[in-house]
Protein backbone atom coordinates (compact mmCIF):
# COMPACT_ATOMS: atom_id res chain seq x y z
CA UNK A 1 0.00 0.00 0.00
CA UNK A 2 1.38 3.39 -0.93
CA UNK A 3 0.87 6.48 1.16
CA UNK A 4 -1.89 7.33 -1.27
CA UNK A 5 -4.02 4.45 -0.10
CA UNK A 6 -3.73 2.04 -3.04
CA UNK A 7 -1.34 -0.71 -4.05
CA UNK A 8 0.84 -0.96 -7.16
CA UNK A 9 -1.41 -3.79 -8.36
CA UNK A 10 -4.52 -1.61 -8.04
CA UNK A 11 -2.76 1.18 -9.94
CA UNK A 12 -1.91 -1.20 -12.79
CA UNK A 13 -5.42 -2.66 -12.95
CA UNK A 14 -6.83 0.86 -13.20
CA UNK A 15 -4.41 1.87 -15.97
CA UNK A 16 -4.85 -1.30 -18.00
CA UNK A 17 -8.64 -1.02 -17.83
CA UNK A 18 -8.47 2.09 -19.99
CA UNK A 19 -7.32 0.25 -23.10
CA UNK A 20 -10.56 -1.65 -23.75
CA UNK A 21 -13.31 -0.73 -26.20
CA UNK A 22 -16.75 -2.24 -26.50
CA UNK A 23 -18.28 -5.04 -28.57
CA UNK A 24 -14.99 -6.91 -28.75
CA UNK A 25 -13.21 -9.48 -26.63
CA UNK A 26 -11.32 -8.07 -23.69
CA UNK A 27 -8.63 -10.54 -22.67
CA UNK A 28 -5.97 -10.21 -20.00
CA UNK A 29 -3.38 -12.99 -19.91
CA UNK A 30 -2.15 -12.04 -16.43
CA UNK A 31 -4.19 -11.83 -13.23
CA UNK A 32 -3.96 -8.04 -13.12
CA UNK A 33 -4.89 -7.54 -16.77
CA UNK A 34 -7.77 -10.00 -16.45
CA UNK A 35 -9.02 -7.91 -13.53
CA UNK A 36 -8.55 -4.82 -15.68
CA UNK A 37 -10.95 -6.22 -18.28
CA UNK A 38 -13.52 -6.87 -15.56
CA UNK A 39 -13.06 -3.38 -14.12
CA UNK A 40 -13.54 -1.90 -17.59
CA UNK A 41 -16.77 -3.84 -18.06
CA UNK A 42 -18.17 -2.71 -14.69
CA UNK A 43 -17.37 0.97 -15.05
CA UNK A 44 -16.61 1.94 -18.64
CA UNK A 45 -17.37 -0.65 -21.32
CA UNK A 46 -20.57 -2.54 -20.49
CA UNK A 47 -20.54 -4.45 -23.78
CA UNK A 48 -16.99 -5.76 -23.37
CA UNK A 49 -16.94 -9.49 -24.16
CA UNK A 50 -15.29 -11.39 -21.29
CA UNK A 51 -14.15 -15.03 -21.28
CA UNK A 52 -12.14 -17.41 -19.14
CA UNK A 53 -8.62 -18.12 -20.34
CA UNK A 54 -9.80 -21.41 -21.87
CA UNK A 55 -12.65 -19.46 -23.54
CA UNK A 56 -14.94 -22.12 -22.00
CA UNK A 57 -17.19 -19.59 -20.33
CA UNK A 58 -17.67 -16.72 -22.74
CA UNK A 59 -19.68 -13.55 -22.97
CA UNK A 60 -20.27 -13.72 -19.25
CA UNK A 61 -21.16 -11.09 -16.72
CA UNK A 62 -18.79 -9.78 -14.11
CA UNK A 63 -17.82 -12.20 -11.36
CA UNK A 64 -15.25 -12.14 -8.58
CA UNK A 65 -11.96 -13.58 -9.78
CA UNK A 66 -11.21 -17.18 -8.76
CA UNK A 67 -8.24 -19.49 -9.30
CA UNK A 68 -10.82 -21.63 -11.11
CA UNK A 69 -12.67 -19.07 -13.19
CA UNK A 70 -14.31 -21.89 -15.20
CA UNK A 71 -16.35 -22.68 -12.09
CA UNK A 72 -17.37 -19.15 -11.22
CA UNK A 73 -17.84 -17.49 -14.60
CA UNK A 74 -19.98 -20.39 -15.80
CA UNK A 75 -22.77 -18.83 -13.76
CA UNK A 76 -23.59 -16.27 -16.43
CA UNK A 77 -21.76 -17.41 -19.59
CA UNK A 78 -23.82 -17.12 -22.76
CA UNK A 79 -21.65 -19.53 -24.70
CA UNK A 80 -18.49 -21.54 -24.92
CA UNK A 81 -16.17 -19.98 -27.48
CA UNK A 82 -14.46 -22.75 -29.40
CA UNK A 83 -10.92 -22.13 -30.56
CA UNK A 84 -11.66 -22.39 -34.25
CA UNK A 85 -14.13 -19.52 -33.91
CA UNK A 86 -11.61 -17.66 -31.77
CA UNK A 87 -9.11 -17.82 -34.62
CA UNK A 88 -11.68 -16.35 -36.98
CA UNK A 89 -12.40 -13.49 -34.57
CA UNK A 90 -8.71 -12.61 -34.30
CA UNK A 91 -8.13 -11.74 -38.01
CA UNK A 92 -11.25 -9.59 -37.86
CA UNK A 93 -9.82 -7.40 -35.09
CA UNK A 94 -12.31 -8.57 -32.45
CA UNK A 95 -9.63 -9.36 -29.87
CA UNK A 96 -8.14 -6.82 -27.47
CA UNK A 97 -5.39 -8.33 -25.36
CA UNK A 98 -2.88 -7.67 -22.62
CA UNK A 99 -0.01 -10.13 -23.04
CA UNK A 100 2.29 -11.09 -20.17
CA UNK A 101 5.55 -10.94 -22.12
CA UNK A 102 8.87 -12.02 -20.62
CA UNK A 103 10.98 -9.84 -22.94
CA UNK A 104 10.06 -6.70 -24.82
CA UNK A 105 12.48 -4.57 -26.80
CA UNK A 106 12.78 -0.93 -27.72
CA UNK A 107 11.03 -1.50 -31.05
CA UNK A 108 8.15 -3.32 -29.42
CA UNK A 109 8.98 -6.89 -30.41
CA UNK A 110 8.01 -9.45 -27.75
CA UNK A 111 9.06 -12.89 -26.55
CA UNK A 112 7.54 -15.61 -24.35
CA UNK A 113 9.29 -18.57 -25.98
CA UNK A 114 12.97 -18.90 -24.99
CA UNK A 115 15.78 -16.88 -23.42
CA UNK A 116 19.08 -17.51 -25.18
CA UNK A 117 19.49 -19.67 -28.28
CA UNK A 118 16.39 -21.57 -29.38
CA UNK A 119 18.40 -24.75 -30.02
CA UNK A 120 19.42 -25.03 -26.37
CA UNK A 121 17.94 -22.14 -24.43
CA UNK A 122 19.22 -20.69 -21.20
CA UNK A 123 15.61 -20.54 -20.12
CA UNK A 124 12.83 -22.43 -21.84
CA UNK A 125 9.59 -20.51 -21.36
CA UNK A 126 6.15 -21.56 -22.60
CA UNK A 127 6.51 -21.32 -26.40
CA UNK A 128 5.24 -18.70 -28.83
CA UNK A 129 1.61 -19.53 -28.05
CA UNK A 130 -0.78 -17.00 -29.62
CA UNK A 131 1.44 -13.99 -30.12
CA UNK A 132 2.39 -14.78 -33.76
CA UNK A 133 -1.37 -15.04 -34.42
CA UNK A 134 -2.54 -12.00 -32.46
CA UNK A 135 0.11 -10.10 -34.43
CA UNK A 136 -1.91 -10.73 -37.60
CA UNK A 137 -5.31 -9.74 -36.29
CA UNK A 138 -5.27 -7.45 -33.32
CA UNK A 139 -5.16 -3.74 -33.88
CA UNK A 140 -2.46 -3.46 -31.25
CA UNK A 141 -0.73 -5.67 -28.70
CA UNK A 142 -0.53 -4.42 -25.12
CA UNK A 143 2.00 -5.84 -22.69
CA UNK A 144 2.01 -6.31 -18.95
CA UNK A 145 5.60 -6.91 -17.77
CA UNK A 146 5.67 -7.79 -14.09
CA UNK A 147 9.32 -7.16 -13.29
CA UNK A 148 10.96 -4.22 -15.01
CA UNK A 149 14.63 -5.12 -15.43
CA UNK A 150 17.46 -5.19 -17.94
CA UNK A 151 16.44 -8.78 -18.63
CA UNK A 152 12.83 -7.94 -19.49
CA UNK A 153 13.29 -4.57 -21.25
CA UNK A 154 15.98 -5.44 -23.78
CA UNK A 155 17.62 -3.97 -26.87
CA UNK A 156 16.49 -6.97 -28.96
CA UNK A 157 14.36 -9.92 -27.93
CA UNK A 158 16.03 -13.34 -28.13
CA UNK A 159 13.14 -14.87 -30.09
CA UNK A 160 10.60 -12.85 -32.03
CA UNK A 161 7.09 -14.05 -31.13
CA UNK A 162 5.61 -10.77 -32.31
CA UNK A 163 7.54 -8.06 -34.09
CA UNK A 164 7.09 -4.36 -33.40
CA UNK A 165 8.34 -1.42 -35.43
CA UNK A 166 11.09 -3.33 -37.20
CA UNK A 167 12.29 -2.78 -40.75
CA UNK A 168 10.53 -5.78 -42.22
CA UNK A 169 7.21 -4.38 -41.06
CA UNK A 170 6.76 -2.73 -44.44
CA UNK A 171 7.44 -5.93 -46.36
CA UNK A 172 3.87 -7.10 -45.88
CA UNK A 173 0.73 -6.04 -47.67
CA UNK A 174 -1.48 -6.65 -44.63
CA UNK A 175 -0.83 -4.41 -41.61
CA UNK A 176 0.34 -6.33 -38.55
CA UNK A 177 -0.66 -5.24 -35.05
CA UNK A 178 1.05 -2.16 -33.65
CA UNK A 179 2.89 -2.48 -30.35
CA UNK A 180 0.50 -0.75 -27.95
CA UNK A 181 0.81 0.19 -24.32
CA UNK A 182 3.37 -1.45 -22.02
CA UNK A 183 2.97 -1.40 -18.25
CA UNK A 184 5.53 -2.53 -15.69
CA UNK A 185 6.02 -2.16 -11.97
CA UNK A 186 7.82 1.13 -12.71
CA UNK A 187 5.75 2.92 -15.31
CA UNK A 188 3.66 3.07 -18.45
CA UNK A 189 5.32 3.06 -21.85
CA UNK A 190 4.21 3.66 -25.42
CA UNK A 191 5.47 3.66 -29.00
CA UNK A 192 5.08 7.04 -30.59
CA UNK A 193 5.83 6.86 -34.26
CA UNK A 194 5.95 4.27 -36.99
CA UNK A 195 9.56 3.60 -36.12
CA UNK A 196 9.14 3.29 -32.36
CA UNK A 197 11.11 3.49 -30.18
CA UNK A 198 9.56 2.84 -26.77
CA UNK A 199 8.94 6.05 -24.84
CA UNK A 200 7.82 6.87 -21.33
CA UNK A 201 4.16 7.75 -20.94
CA UNK A 202 4.19 8.02 -17.15
CA UNK A 203 6.11 6.85 -14.12
CA UNK A 204 4.38 5.34 -11.12
CA UNK A 205 4.26 7.38 -7.88
CA UNK A 206 7.68 7.52 -6.25
CA UNK A 207 9.58 6.23 -9.32
CA UNK A 208 12.19 8.49 -10.94
CA UNK A 209 13.73 8.41 -14.40
CA UNK A 210 17.15 7.24 -13.21
CA UNK A 211 15.60 4.15 -11.63
CA UNK A 212 13.75 3.26 -14.81
CA UNK A 213 16.78 3.88 -17.00
CA UNK A 214 19.07 1.82 -14.79
CA UNK A 215 16.61 -1.09 -14.94
CA UNK A 216 16.13 -0.89 -18.73
CA UNK A 217 18.41 -2.62 -21.24
CA UNK A 218 18.27 0.23 -23.77
CA UNK A 219 18.52 4.02 -23.59
CA UNK A 220 15.33 6.05 -23.55
CA UNK A 221 17.04 9.17 -25.01
CA UNK A 222 14.59 11.30 -23.08
CA UNK A 223 15.66 14.80 -22.10
CA UNK A 224 12.63 15.74 -20.07
CA UNK A 225 13.30 16.78 -16.49
CA UNK A 226 9.91 15.74 -15.23
CA UNK A 227 7.50 13.00 -16.21
CA UNK A 228 3.78 12.56 -15.76
CA UNK A 229 2.81 10.40 -12.80
CA UNK A 230 0.58 7.41 -13.56
CA UNK A 231 -2.96 8.43 -12.69
CA UNK A 232 -4.13 7.06 -9.36
CA UNK A 233 -7.14 4.76 -9.32
CA UNK A 234 -10.35 6.52 -8.38
CA UNK A 235 -12.17 5.63 -5.17
CA UNK A 236 -14.90 4.11 -7.34
CA UNK A 237 -12.32 1.91 -9.11
CA UNK A 238 -10.80 0.85 -5.82
CA UNK A 239 -14.22 -0.10 -4.50
CA UNK A 240 -14.94 -2.25 -7.56
CA UNK A 241 -11.52 -3.92 -7.44
CA UNK A 242 -11.66 -4.72 -3.72
CA UNK A 243 -15.33 -5.54 -3.29
CA UNK A 244 -16.67 -6.69 -6.64
CA UNK A 245 -14.05 -8.26 -8.91
CA UNK A 246 -11.32 -9.37 -6.50
CA UNK A 247 -12.65 -9.76 -2.96
CA UNK A 248 -10.33 -12.78 -2.44
CA UNK A 249 -7.28 -10.63 -3.21
CA UNK A 250 -5.82 -12.77 -6.02
CA UNK A 251 -4.08 -9.64 -7.30
CA UNK A 252 -1.56 -10.21 -4.49
CA UNK A 253 -0.27 -13.22 -6.48
CA UNK A 254 1.28 -10.73 -8.91
CA UNK A 255 2.77 -8.55 -6.19
CA UNK A 256 6.19 -8.68 -4.55
CA UNK A 257 4.70 -10.77 -1.70
CA UNK A 258 3.71 -13.67 -4.00
CA UNK A 259 4.84 -17.05 -2.66
CA UNK A 260 3.84 -20.69 -2.50
CA UNK A 261 2.36 -20.05 0.95
CA UNK A 262 0.23 -17.22 -0.43
CA UNK A 263 -1.00 -19.47 -3.27
CA UNK A 264 -2.01 -22.15 -0.76
CA UNK A 265 -3.70 -19.62 1.51
CA UNK A 266 -5.71 -18.08 -1.33
CA UNK A 267 -6.52 -21.52 -2.75
CA UNK A 268 -8.12 -22.54 0.55
CA UNK A 269 -10.06 -19.30 0.68
CA UNK A 270 -11.14 -19.76 -2.94
CA UNK A 271 -12.39 -23.31 -2.26
CA UNK A 272 -14.22 -22.21 0.88
CA UNK A 273 -15.91 -19.39 -1.04
CA UNK A 274 -16.78 -21.02 -4.36
CA UNK A 275 -16.54 -24.74 -3.66
CA UNK A 276 -15.26 -27.49 -5.92
CA UNK A 277 -18.29 -27.90 -8.06
CA UNK A 278 -19.74 -25.63 -10.66
CA UNK A 279 -23.12 -24.03 -10.69
CA UNK A 280 -26.26 -25.60 -12.11
CA UNK A 281 -25.85 -24.17 -15.58
CA UNK A 282 -24.06 -27.21 -16.99
CA UNK A 283 -25.66 -30.47 -18.03
CA UNK A 284 -24.66 -33.68 -16.32
CA UNK B 1 -32.47 -56.11 -32.48
CA UNK B 2 -28.74 -56.21 -32.96
CA UNK B 3 -26.69 -54.45 -30.34
CA UNK B 4 -24.42 -51.78 -31.80
CA UNK B 5 -20.71 -52.54 -31.55
CA UNK B 6 -19.24 -51.66 -28.18
CA UNK B 7 -16.12 -49.49 -28.41
CA UNK B 8 -15.21 -49.84 -24.74
CA UNK B 9 -11.70 -51.06 -23.94
CA UNK B 10 -9.10 -50.83 -21.22
CA UNK B 11 -6.40 -48.21 -21.39
CA UNK B 12 -3.75 -50.91 -20.83
CA UNK B 13 -4.83 -52.84 -23.92
CA UNK B 14 -4.76 -49.70 -26.06
CA UNK B 15 -1.32 -48.63 -24.90
CA UNK B 16 0.00 -52.20 -25.30
CA UNK B 17 -0.95 -52.05 -28.99
CA UNK B 18 0.89 -48.78 -29.68
CA UNK B 19 3.84 -49.44 -31.98
CA UNK B 20 7.20 -47.69 -31.92
CA UNK B 21 7.25 -44.62 -34.12
CA UNK B 22 3.59 -43.83 -33.47
CA UNK B 23 2.68 -40.14 -33.29
CA UNK B 24 0.55 -39.58 -30.17
CA UNK B 25 -1.59 -36.49 -29.52
CA UNK B 26 -3.10 -35.33 -26.24
CA UNK B 27 -6.18 -33.13 -25.96
CA UNK B 28 -7.12 -30.55 -23.36
CA UNK B 29 -5.11 -27.43 -22.63
CA UNK B 30 -2.63 -26.40 -19.93
CA UNK B 31 -4.09 -27.46 -16.60
CA UNK B 32 -7.49 -28.34 -18.03
CA UNK B 33 -8.94 -31.69 -19.03
CA UNK B 34 -5.64 -33.44 -19.66
CA UNK B 35 -5.72 -37.17 -20.45
CA UNK B 36 -3.57 -38.05 -17.45
CA UNK B 37 -4.71 -41.68 -17.24
CA UNK B 38 -3.52 -42.18 -20.80
CA UNK B 39 -0.22 -40.40 -20.13
CA UNK B 40 0.27 -42.40 -16.92
CA UNK B 41 -0.36 -45.70 -18.69
CA UNK B 42 2.18 -44.76 -21.36
CA UNK B 43 4.57 -43.78 -18.56
CA UNK B 44 4.22 -47.28 -17.04
CA UNK B 45 4.71 -48.98 -20.42
CA UNK B 46 8.07 -49.55 -22.10
CA UNK B 47 7.21 -47.07 -24.90
CA UNK B 48 10.06 -44.67 -25.69
CA UNK B 49 11.15 -42.20 -28.35
CA UNK B 50 7.61 -41.00 -28.87
CA UNK B 51 6.54 -38.31 -31.27
CA UNK B 52 4.05 -36.29 -29.25
CA UNK B 53 1.65 -33.55 -30.31
CA UNK B 54 0.13 -31.30 -27.67
CA UNK B 55 -1.52 -28.09 -28.81
CA UNK B 56 -1.39 -26.62 -25.30
CA UNK B 57 0.76 -29.00 -23.28
CA UNK B 58 0.61 -29.32 -19.52
CA UNK B 59 1.22 -32.02 -16.91
CA UNK B 60 0.94 -34.87 -19.46
CA UNK B 61 3.88 -33.48 -21.42
CA UNK B 62 5.92 -32.69 -18.33
CA UNK B 63 5.41 -36.20 -16.93
CA UNK B 64 6.48 -37.93 -20.13
CA UNK B 65 9.43 -35.58 -20.67
CA UNK B 66 10.46 -36.13 -17.04
CA UNK B 67 10.53 -39.88 -17.72
CA UNK B 68 12.47 -39.33 -20.97
CA UNK B 69 9.79 -40.87 -23.17
CA UNK B 70 9.44 -38.11 -25.73
CA UNK B 71 11.81 -37.90 -28.67
CA UNK B 72 10.09 -35.00 -30.40
CA UNK B 73 7.34 -32.65 -29.26
CA UNK B 74 5.05 -30.59 -31.50
CA UNK B 75 3.42 -27.79 -29.49
CA UNK B 76 2.24 -24.20 -29.34
CA UNK B 77 2.51 -23.93 -25.55
CA UNK B 78 3.75 -26.04 -22.65
CA UNK B 79 3.19 -24.81 -19.11
CA UNK B 80 1.13 -24.92 -15.95
CA UNK B 81 -0.91 -21.80 -16.82
CA UNK B 82 -0.96 -19.42 -13.85
CA UNK B 83 1.16 -21.80 -11.78
CA UNK B 84 4.30 -21.33 -13.81
CA UNK B 85 6.57 -23.16 -16.23
CA UNK B 86 6.55 -26.92 -16.81
CA UNK B 87 9.77 -27.85 -14.99
CA UNK B 88 10.82 -31.11 -16.65
CA UNK B 89 10.07 -29.73 -20.11
CA UNK B 90 12.13 -26.70 -19.23
CA UNK B 91 15.05 -28.73 -17.87
CA UNK B 92 15.13 -31.08 -20.86
CA UNK B 93 15.19 -28.19 -23.31
CA UNK B 94 17.92 -26.41 -21.38
CA UNK B 95 20.00 -29.61 -21.50
CA UNK B 96 19.43 -29.78 -25.24
CA UNK B 97 17.81 -33.17 -24.67
CA UNK B 98 14.40 -32.62 -26.27
CA UNK B 99 13.68 -32.13 -29.97
CA UNK B 100 10.81 -29.70 -30.51
CA UNK B 101 8.73 -28.37 -33.37
CA UNK B 102 7.39 -25.00 -32.29
CA UNK B 103 4.02 -23.83 -33.59
CA UNK B 104 1.83 -20.90 -32.71
CA UNK B 105 -1.74 -21.66 -31.74
CA UNK B 106 -3.08 -20.52 -35.09
CA UNK B 107 -0.49 -22.54 -37.00
CA UNK B 108 -1.27 -25.72 -35.03
CA UNK B 109 -4.98 -25.27 -35.73
CA UNK B 110 -4.21 -24.86 -39.45
CA UNK B 111 -2.06 -28.01 -39.43
CA UNK B 112 -4.81 -30.05 -37.77
CA UNK B 113 -7.44 -28.59 -40.09
CA UNK B 114 -5.33 -29.63 -43.09
CA UNK B 115 -5.07 -33.14 -41.64
CA UNK B 116 -8.82 -33.29 -41.02
CA UNK B 117 -9.47 -32.33 -44.64
CA UNK B 118 -6.75 -34.70 -45.88
CA UNK B 119 -5.00 -31.77 -47.54
CA UNK B 120 -1.21 -31.49 -47.78
CA UNK B 121 -1.27 -27.96 -46.31
CA UNK B 122 -3.42 -24.93 -45.61
CA UNK B 123 -2.40 -21.29 -46.03
CA UNK B 124 -2.02 -19.00 -43.04
CA UNK B 125 -1.05 -15.45 -42.35
CA UNK B 126 -0.48 -16.19 -38.65
CA UNK B 127 3.21 -16.31 -37.81
CA UNK B 128 4.54 -14.24 -40.73
CA UNK B 129 7.70 -12.35 -39.85
CA UNK B 130 8.23 -14.18 -36.55
CA UNK B 131 10.95 -16.57 -35.44
CA UNK B 132 8.54 -19.51 -35.50
CA UNK B 133 9.49 -19.61 -39.20
CA UNK B 134 13.21 -19.56 -38.43
CA UNK B 135 13.74 -22.57 -36.16
CA UNK B 136 15.81 -25.55 -37.33
CA UNK B 137 12.77 -27.82 -37.28
CA UNK B 138 10.20 -25.42 -38.68
CA UNK B 139 7.71 -27.20 -40.96
CA UNK B 140 6.38 -23.92 -42.38
CA UNK B 141 7.08 -22.74 -45.92
CA UNK B 142 6.52 -19.17 -47.10
CA UNK B 143 4.99 -18.71 -50.53
CA UNK B 144 3.38 -16.02 -52.66
CA UNK B 145 -0.36 -16.50 -52.80
CA UNK B 146 -1.47 -17.43 -56.35
CA UNK B 147 -4.72 -15.51 -55.80
CA UNK B 148 -3.76 -12.29 -54.04
CA UNK B 149 0.01 -12.23 -54.51
CA UNK B 150 0.61 -11.58 -50.81
CA UNK B 151 3.15 -13.55 -48.86
CA UNK B 152 1.58 -16.40 -46.89
CA UNK B 153 2.68 -19.50 -45.01
CA UNK B 154 2.02 -23.06 -46.15
CA UNK B 155 1.22 -25.01 -42.98
CA UNK B 156 1.79 -28.73 -43.62
CA UNK B 157 -0.81 -31.18 -42.40
CA UNK B 158 -0.18 -32.70 -38.97
CA UNK B 159 -2.07 -35.98 -38.55
CA UNK B 160 -1.66 -37.84 -35.24
CA UNK B 161 -1.68 -41.63 -35.49
CA UNK B 162 -3.60 -41.76 -32.23
CA UNK B 163 -5.23 -39.06 -30.12
CA UNK B 164 -6.19 -39.33 -26.45
CA UNK B 165 -8.97 -36.95 -25.41
CA UNK B 166 -10.46 -36.81 -21.93
CA UNK B 167 -14.21 -36.07 -21.88
CA UNK B 168 -16.86 -35.70 -19.21
CA UNK B 169 -19.15 -38.43 -20.46
CA UNK B 170 -19.35 -40.87 -23.34
CA UNK B 171 -21.54 -43.75 -24.43
CA UNK B 172 -20.25 -47.14 -25.57
CA UNK B 173 -20.54 -46.20 -29.23
CA UNK B 174 -18.22 -43.23 -28.79
CA UNK B 175 -20.60 -40.30 -28.63
CA UNK B 176 -19.26 -37.89 -26.05
CA UNK B 177 -19.76 -34.58 -24.32
CA UNK B 178 -17.15 -32.11 -23.16
CA UNK B 179 -18.71 -29.67 -20.73
CA UNK B 180 -17.38 -26.37 -21.97
CA UNK B 181 -13.59 -26.18 -22.34
CA UNK B 182 -13.26 -28.06 -25.63
CA UNK B 183 -10.10 -26.23 -26.75
CA UNK B 184 -9.25 -27.76 -30.17
CA UNK B 185 -10.36 -31.27 -29.27
CA UNK B 186 -13.19 -31.64 -31.77
CA UNK B 187 -10.74 -30.68 -34.51
CA UNK B 188 -8.07 -32.97 -33.03
CA UNK B 189 -10.51 -35.88 -33.18
CA UNK B 190 -11.17 -35.15 -36.84
CA UNK B 191 -7.47 -34.82 -37.68
CA UNK B 192 -6.36 -38.09 -36.04
CA UNK B 193 -6.21 -41.55 -37.58
CA UNK B 194 -7.38 -43.16 -34.37
CA UNK B 195 -9.27 -41.52 -31.50
CA UNK B 196 -9.40 -42.83 -27.94
CA UNK B 197 -11.70 -41.12 -25.48
CA UNK B 198 -11.16 -41.47 -21.77
CA UNK B 199 -14.36 -40.49 -19.97
CA UNK B 200 -15.16 -39.50 -16.43
CA UNK B 201 -18.36 -41.47 -16.91
CA UNK B 202 -19.50 -44.03 -19.47
CA UNK B 203 -23.27 -43.99 -19.83
CA UNK B 204 -25.77 -46.13 -21.75
CA UNK B 205 -26.96 -43.14 -23.69
CA UNK B 206 -26.16 -39.46 -23.60
CA UNK B 207 -29.01 -37.02 -23.11
CA UNK B 208 -30.65 -36.35 -26.47
CA UNK B 209 -30.83 -32.67 -25.63
CA UNK B 210 -27.37 -31.46 -24.77
CA UNK B 211 -27.94 -27.77 -25.26
CA UNK B 212 -25.81 -25.31 -23.38
CA UNK B 213 -22.08 -24.89 -23.50
CA UNK B 214 -21.14 -28.51 -24.00
CA UNK B 215 -19.33 -29.80 -27.08
CA UNK B 216 -20.62 -32.97 -28.68
CA UNK B 217 -18.19 -35.42 -30.28
CA UNK B 218 -19.87 -37.89 -32.62
CA UNK B 219 -19.11 -41.62 -32.60
CA UNK B 220 -18.18 -41.15 -36.27
CA UNK B 221 -14.88 -39.70 -35.09
CA UNK B 222 -14.25 -42.12 -32.24
CA UNK B 223 -12.66 -45.57 -32.22
CA UNK B 224 -12.36 -46.47 -28.56
CA UNK B 225 -13.88 -45.46 -25.22
CA UNK B 226 -12.26 -45.98 -21.84
CA UNK B 227 -14.07 -45.40 -18.56
CA UNK B 228 -11.74 -43.21 -16.52
CA UNK B 229 -13.21 -41.52 -13.44
CA UNK B 230 -10.58 -39.09 -12.21
CA UNK B 231 -8.72 -39.61 -15.50
CA UNK B 232 -7.82 -35.93 -15.67
CA UNK B 233 -5.49 -36.44 -12.70
CA UNK B 234 -4.03 -33.18 -11.43
CA UNK B 235 -5.70 -31.19 -14.20
CA UNK B 236 -9.14 -29.61 -13.91
CA UNK B 237 -12.15 -31.39 -15.34
CA UNK B 238 -15.04 -28.97 -15.25
CA UNK B 239 -17.45 -29.36 -13.51
CA UNK B 240 -16.23 -32.56 -11.83
CA UNK B 241 -13.08 -31.30 -10.14
CA UNK B 242 -10.63 -28.42 -10.07
CA UNK B 243 -6.92 -28.74 -10.81
CA UNK B 244 -4.88 -29.91 -7.82
CA UNK B 245 -3.00 -26.77 -6.89
CA UNK B 246 -1.14 -28.10 -3.81
CA UNK B 247 0.05 -31.18 -5.70
CA UNK B 248 1.24 -29.14 -8.66
CA UNK B 249 3.15 -26.70 -6.45
CA UNK B 250 4.81 -29.61 -4.63
CA UNK B 251 5.75 -31.21 -7.96
CA UNK B 252 7.45 -28.01 -9.05
CA UNK B 253 9.82 -28.11 -6.09
CA UNK B 254 11.43 -31.44 -7.09
CA UNK B 255 10.04 -32.21 -10.51
CA UNK B 256 12.47 -34.95 -11.47
CA UNK B 257 12.07 -37.00 -8.29
CA UNK B 258 10.33 -40.37 -8.41
CA UNK B 259 7.85 -39.15 -5.80
CA UNK B 260 6.89 -36.10 -7.88
CA UNK B 261 6.52 -38.07 -11.11
CA UNK B 262 4.48 -40.68 -9.27
CA UNK B 263 2.27 -37.91 -7.85
CA UNK B 264 1.19 -36.97 -11.41
CA UNK B 265 0.22 -40.56 -12.27
CA UNK B 266 -3.34 -41.80 -12.35
CA UNK B 267 -4.30 -45.43 -11.72
CA UNK B 268 -6.94 -47.10 -13.82
CA UNK B 269 -9.87 -48.31 -11.83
Amino acid sequence: MTDDGFTLEELLISRMAREFEGNRLGVGASILSDLAARLAKVLYVPDLFLTTSSRAAADCGVHPKSLSDEWVLAGSARMSLDWEQMFRLIPQQRLQIWIGAVQIDRQGSSNISVIGPWEQPRVQLVGARGIPDDLWGCERLNYHIRHHSRRSFVERVDFVCGFGYTEERNAFRQRPARPGTVVSDLGVFAFDGEDGPMTIESLHPGVDFDTVQSRTGFAFDDERNAFPVTKAPSSEELDVIRNVIDPLGLRRLESAESSKALYLELWERDLATYGCRAGASVAG
Amino acid sequence: MNRPPDKAATIESIVADIEPGTTIAFGGGGLQRKPMLAASTIARSPLKNLDVISFLGGPEVDLLVGLDRIHRLHFAFVGFDGLGLAPNFRAARERGALEIVEYSEGLMLAALEAAAKRLPFLPSRFGLGTDVLNTRTTPFIEFDCPVSGERLIAVPSLAPDIAFIHVNEADRQGNALIHSDAFADLLLAQASRRVVLTAERVVDSLPADHSGRSTFISRLWVDTVVEAPGGGGVSAVYPNYRFDLPRILNYQEQPASDASLESFMVNSR
